[in-house]
């Protein structure tokens, strides 16, 4: 679940070019792909030839690079096997199949070099409101803590759950849900404390 | 000389009525070391957030507290906040950049120091926790000690006059603990520290004051009051292993 | 309901991005205006808390499972304002750390789960709990299972439609698709909101921003808010014309939300929903749908009968809440 230790992911890409650079790489060719005509042709080779590029550049791990295209796959073909309902039902499908997995990959190679921090410090420049930063900033400093903790809870209900009936399950899903936004509301409350102990205003 | 810290009967009642801390009063000298000791409940971090003026939550009419001569009131709370360094007992609570390098510069930066200025004291105050070369790494991925370490720095950051510590050594491991004590000796800030680890207390402080049910029942050099076990066992306390070997008035290797 | 890239044309893709950028502007204006900054912290907790609840998988139909929107419970437990940026900034995070969801689709799928299932589950979570005839936490625990249940499917029905009318899958696929598959996970997303809404509300009552009143503003301020998303809706609803093809057999559909699992899921068998006799979609979109609103509703009354105390039912807000 977690993303990848950027300390040693990404590869010369890591440094070089800079997250702004990267963030707006990476939204022009997914723009160009998706706007790409719905008849495979050779202009897909441009998008597919660049992805390459900056997956030699980047050098991914292959469990990173699959992994989160497999994920997309879910989707893709789930949603992908749909558009074969329509007429022109074959080429659409392949079409659509080639223009997700590419967007995907691009956005997997953007994720191995980037790490969200930096990508955060971008969004800092573009001017996104205060409210909207402060936010994303806690969140991907307390996700894992959170997750840990729901982690944390839910081995310790199965220790005692004898029969997975249906209902204790669900029972149990929500207490779990339940008892983390409390804690998360506890947590909250001396995160304030601990800031304004810095100095915040 | 101001004292560091200065407190003259200091009240405070819960929201809901129920007295948390009746009547106390005491001093720390500049660079002294003073440990904070008592039962679970007995408001020992009630009081500690009274320091820095977290508490009470609208600002009392009369000051109760002084830090180097200055009162804590609702005008002075952030000059307070400099002078005064927080620590608190989860640093997941006090960790909230990603990185560690945000989160040390969190402070000064509030203080107007930016650029390579900034960056000279993150790199200086990482130093000084011994955490060389931590700055780009990601808060996430630090053990308990290192995570209370970085807080250090961060608090450290502002060169605060008073470090308030609430119970700094728990949840470490022995090597944890060592190295936090090693660290919190080599301070010359006065310190004052709530912990139930009494031999901590022994070691670092050279005064301590008991607090129980809100009030301050004790207060003296820190080998007589912990020598004293019938006042210990009283208030919920012990009398620490190493003082059964020690003669109270003799000679002690101990607090600076 | 992450819409990858690829599936969304140019001119789906500009409206909903402007329809997500109007609404999130406004959640974010009256968020400034209207929370105090002790709340700070408390927003990026939710996120963090909205995110891992996302992750939770919950049983559905032999095999396939569920996940959580949380779009409801975002917006009765801080608020509709909060809820959209909190849930924005969730989407966010999944499209650029963990790559759930396409980068230019994040338009629609703001639009989707802040906009349509957060602050339009929400404005049907105030109208059922004036209309329910239960009084106090019930009415709340009620309104907030319905409005999840049909936030869920209303947000894929958005998701549908934005596919649809992209080209990529025909109308007469794409709706019934979505929405079928989604008037039955709608049933956990409402179940657990339901539950967890009724936990905090045990607990610590205070916590819950749709119980703490505050009337008038935050009404005026949806209203606002849900213009650039009706605006979004009637465009796209606007073409629909859906010649759904005859004698389209009930096709299993494993949309297959299965990733990223935090807690192992548990196998339930539920027996087989659909009705085999029907032969036409449409006709069983319809009969599920009316099926499915059925349940929710019998299931949400039950759901606030059981979880709320008869002493806690009467007890009503001092200025009627909306």
């Amino acid at each position: 679940m977690l993303p990848p230790r950027h300390e040693t992911a990404g590869g010369p890409a890591r440094a070089f070019p800079s997250p702004g650079i990267k963030l707006a790489a990476v939204l022009v060719l997914v723009g160009f792909t998706a706007l790409l005509p719905r008849q495979v042709n050779w202009c897909y080779l441009v998008p597919a030839s660049l992805v390459l590029g900056a997956a030699l550049w980047s050098r991914p791990s292959l469990r990173h690079l699959v992994g989160r295209l497999l994920a997309a796959e879910f989707f893709i073909l789930g949603t992908g096997l749909l558009a074969l309902f329509s007429p022109a039902s074959r080429p659409l499908f392949l079409a659509v199949f080639l223009k997700s997995n590419l967007c995907a990959a691009a956005m997997a190679l953007l994720t191995w070099t980037t790490p969200f921090h930096e990508l955060l410090g971008v969004l800092r420049r573009l001017r996104l409101p205060g409210v909207m930063l402060s936010t994303l900033a806690l969140m991907i400093r307390y996700l894992p803590l959170l997750a840990g903790e729901a982690h944390r809870m839910q081995r310790a209900r199965a220790s005692r759950t004898f029969r997975p009936r249906r209902r204790i399950v669900w029972a149990s899903l929500a207490e779990i849900i339940g008892r983390l936004f409390l804690r998360s509301a506890n947590r909250a409350e001396r995160i304030y404390l601990a800031m304004c102990a810095r100095g915040w205003r | 000389m101001t004292p560091a810290v200065e407190v003259r009967d200091l009240s405070y009642r819960y929201p809901r009525g129920r007295v948390a801390l009746e009547g106390v009063g005491f001093s720390v000298a500049r660079g002294e070391s003073v440990a904070l000791l008592g039962p679970n409940g007995a408001g020992k971090s009630t009081l500690l957030l009274h320091l820095n003026g977290l508490l009470p939550e609208h600002p009392p009419r009369e000051p109760s507290i002084w830090i180097d001569g200055l009162p804590v009131a609702h005008g002075s709370l952030h000059q307070i906040r400099q002078k005064v360094g927080f620590l608190f007992q989860d640093p997941e609570d006090q960790l909230i950049s990603a990185t560690v390098f945000e989160d040390v510069a969190f402070g000064p930066s509030q203080l107007g120091v930016t650029g390579p200025a900034l960056d000279a004291l993150v790199t200086r105050s990482l130093a000084a926790v011994g955490l060389h070369g931590f700055a780009s790494r990601e808060s996430h991925h630090l053990s308990q000690g290192e995570k209370r370490r970085v807080c250090l720095a961060g608090v450290l950051a502002c060169e605060p006059l008073v470090l308030v510590l609430d119970e700094p050594t728990s949840d470490l491991d022995p090597r944890g603990r060592r190295q936090l004590k090693a660290l919190l000796r080599n301070l010359p800030v006065a310190k004052i520290i709530a912990t139930h680890d009494l031999e901590l207390a022994l070691d670092l402080c050279s005064r301590v004051l008991v607090l129980d049910e809100g009030r301050l029942v004790a207060e003296g050099p820190a080998v007589s009051v912990l020598s004293d076990e019938t006042l210990m066992l009283a208030h919920g306390l012990e009398k620490p292993h190493s003082l059964f070997h020690r003669h109270p008035h003799g000679p002690v290797d101990g607090p600076a | 309901m992450h819409l990858p890239d690829g599936f969304l044309d140019g001119k789906t893709a500009l409206l909903t991005s402007a329809a997500s950028l109007a609404g999130v502007g406004m959640a974010v204006h009256r968020l400034k205006k209207t929370l105090p900054p002790r709340q700070t912290p408390m927003l990026g907790l939710s996120a963090a808390f909205i995110f891992a609840a996302q992750m939770v998988n919950f049983p559905v139909v032999a095999g396939t499972s569920g996940h959580l929107v949380g779009g409801v419970l975002a917006a009765v437990l801080l608020g509709p304002a909060a809820a959209v940026v909190v849930l924005a900034c969730v989407l966010v995070v999944q499209c650029l750390m963990f790559n759930d969801g396409g980068l230019l689709a994040l338009g629609a799928n703001v639009f989707n789960m802040a906009l349509v299932n957060g602050a339009a589950g929400y404005l049907l979570f105030m109208v059922l709990r004036r209309l329910v005839p239960l009084r106090g936490d019930r009415a709340v625990v009620f309104a907030a299972v319905m409005a999840a249940w049909a936030g869920t499917v209303a947000a894929a029905f958005a998701c549908g439609v934005e596919m649809a009318c992209s080209g990529t899958v025909a109308w007469g696929v794409a709706i019934p698709a979505m929405v079928n598959i989604h008037l039955l996970i709608g049933i956990g997303e409402g179940a657990l909101t339901g539950l967890v809404v009724a936990a905090v509300l045990r607990s610590r009552r205070e916590l819950v921003a749709a119980v703490r009143g505050g009337g008038e503003g935050q009404r005026r301020g949806l209203v606002r808010a849900g213009l650039p998303m009706a605006f979004g809706l009637a465009l796209f609803g606007a073409p629909f014309a859906c010649p759904w093809p005859d004698g389209l057999e009930a096709v299993a559909r494993r949309l297959g939300f299965e990733h990223r699992a935090l807690l192992p899921s548990f196998p339930s068998p539920l027996a087989d929903y659909h009705l085999p006799w029907i032969g036409s979609v449409g006709l069983a979109t319809a009969t599920a749908g009316a099926v499915g609103t059925l349940t929710a509703f019998l299931g949400a009354w039950w759901l606030a009968a059981r979880l709320v105390p008869p002493t806690a039912a009467g007890k009503d807000d001092a200025p009627a809440a909306p």
